[in-house]
């Protein structure tokens, strides 16, 4: 379907017209709560933007995301049905290779930087802190928390790559006891 | 091809922002050490009037010479340049004198970005320093591409208001000049009151509805002034949606269009590598800063923002 006719609602999502629903959505709550709270970036301007201004910010950021999601309904659909949102794979062979990998911090870490996401986001989305993460891919089983909480961080972690929690988690934890057994 | 020609469009990099101590110094030695270590011939030029210090985080003393030279003796600015113990990158340094006040006229200014432009490097990066002085806005105006930091603090953020703002002004104004209408900036602000006009938005949006000719050139002006943000020292996750926040704002508040290129951490090894008188991005070329410096250089480049799977 061509998007043409929808680059404006687009561009006032600040998004390039081939993002997907998953990114629509994120944009728009983004945007949503930063025109509707006064936050550190609007405090300083904040009798220049007025409410009022404002307001109309936010009507605008409203009917595209409304326009958007009726329009593009059909392509969320497929969408839905390929894996998560956010995250969605481009290309369905990085499934696969993903299937045969044994999952050590090195191959989570691939993974991750594949799909272009940095640490700090994958913090942001899991609230699990960027050290731990780094310690995970460095495996720095040493410093890492203790294994049910180790345990929880991977699947939490793999849950965010769109990789099986438990599977993940399983492999990586008898990397952990293997380490463990030998120190 | 498309090597060449980025080249050629993006070859002066200025790097502002208003707020002292945002790293700007930081930066411009880190992209200028990273871009030289691709083989690019570099020179770092500093500016900062407030203190010139770049010399500092390269671990070299102070050049001798400086751009008074260039503006005083006509010394070419090849002379000026000194080795940085970088191989490929050059520094020629500014001085607190001659670049004070309005000491340098408008004319001088052009005739030192020709030289700039001449010089026979890939890149020229100018280290801006603090405040938003004309000369800094006017070096920040004529450079290719717009570079301002930010750190996730609220002072930083108004700096960076303030700045943009006297930019864009003082563009509009220079521009609408050059195609001869004269005082219609100048003229429109003095009636802010009869306008109610109260922000440079305003402002901009009045001039268009009373003159509607010009409208085309602002939006030209507009379109034209695009920047580039990064952000310094973050210190959590939650400080990268500054910057989004930001690039919002500034297109939704005054139209102009920024490309996020990246974020820094904040790394106490960069203070420690001033300490150690060693740059930064050889000192600590596996730090993740030095790796987020990376990311952000290879974004300028090719013009793109940081890809955040969050946008």
């Amino acid at each position: 379907m061509s998007r043409k006719h929808l680059k404006r609602y687009f561009e006032i999502l600040e998004l390039d017209s081939d993002a997907s629903l998953p990114e629509i959505k994120n944009a728009y709550v983004r945007l949503n709560r930063l025109y509707s709270t006064d936050s550190m970036v609007m405090t300083p301007i904040a009798d220049e933007f007025s409410k009022k201004k404002r307001q109309e910010v936010l009507r605008q950021i409203e009917e595209a995301y409304t326009k958007l999601n009726e329009e593009l309904k059909d392509e969320h659909q497929r969408a839905t049905s390929l894996g998560k949102p956010g995250i969605a794979s481009e290309n369905g062979a990085e499934g696969e290779e993903v299937e045969s990998a044994s999952f050590s911090g090195d191959v989570l870490k691939q993974i991750r930087e594949k799909r272009g996401i940095h640490l700090y986001e994958v913090a942001l989305d899991t609230k699990i802190r960027v050290e731990i993460l780094e310690n995970i891919e460095h495996e720095k089983f040493d410093a890492l928390p203790q294994e049910v909480y180790l345990k929880g961080h991977v699947s939490n972690y793999a849950r965010y790559l769109s990789l099986d929690p438990r599977k993940v988690a399983d492999d990586y934890i008898n990397r952990y006891k293997a380490w463990k057994a030998e120190t | 091809m498309e090597k060449s020609r980025a080249e050629k469009e993006g070859k002066i990099w200025a790097i502002g922002g208003g707020k002292g101590g945002t790293g700007k110094t930081f930066v411009t030695s880190a992209m200028g050490t990273y871009l030289a270590g691709k083989g690019k011939r570099v020179v770092l030029i500093d500016v900062d009037i407030g203190g010139a210090n770049l010399h500092s985080f390269l671990g070299i003393d102070r050049p001798k010479k400086s751009l008074t030279d260039f503006f005083e003796t006509g010394a070419s600015l090849n002379k000026l340049a000194v080795k940085t113990g970088v191989d490929n990158m050059f520094l020629i340094t500014g001085d607190i004198h001659s670049l004070a006040s309005d000491s340098i006229k408008f004319t001088q200014k052009l005739k030192l970005f020709r030289h700039i432009m001449k010089l026979n490097k890939h890149y020229v990066i100018i280290d801006l320093g603090d405040g938003s002085h004309n000369n800094t806005i006017d070096t920040f105006l004529m450079a290719d591409k717009r570079i301002v930091i930010l750190e996730p603090e609220i002072t930083s953020v108004e700096n960076m208001y303030h700045f943009i703002k006297n930019a864009l002004f003082r563009k509009l104004r220079m521009s609408l000049r050059e195609y001869g209408f004269k005082e219609i900036v100048e003229q429109m602000w003095e009636k802010r009151q009869e306008y109610k006009i109260k922000s440079l938005r305003e402002l901009m949006d009045c001039i268009r509805d009373s003159f509607s000719y010009v409208g085309d050139i602002i939006d030209k002006e507009l379109s034209d002034f695009k920047l580039y943000l990064i952000l310094n020292k973050i210190r959590s996750s939650d400080d990268i949606l500054i910057g989004s926040s930001m690039k919002s704002i500034f297109k939704k508040y005054l139209c102009v269009d920024t490309r996020f290129v990246g974020f820094v951490e904040y790394d106490d090894s960069v203070w420690r590598s001033v300490r150690e008188r060693r740059p930064f991005m050889l000192n600590y070329s596996l730090s993740r800063s030095a790796k987020e410096v990376e990311v952000f250089t290879e974004n300028l480049l090719k013009g793109k923002e940081i890809k955040l799977s969050r946008n």
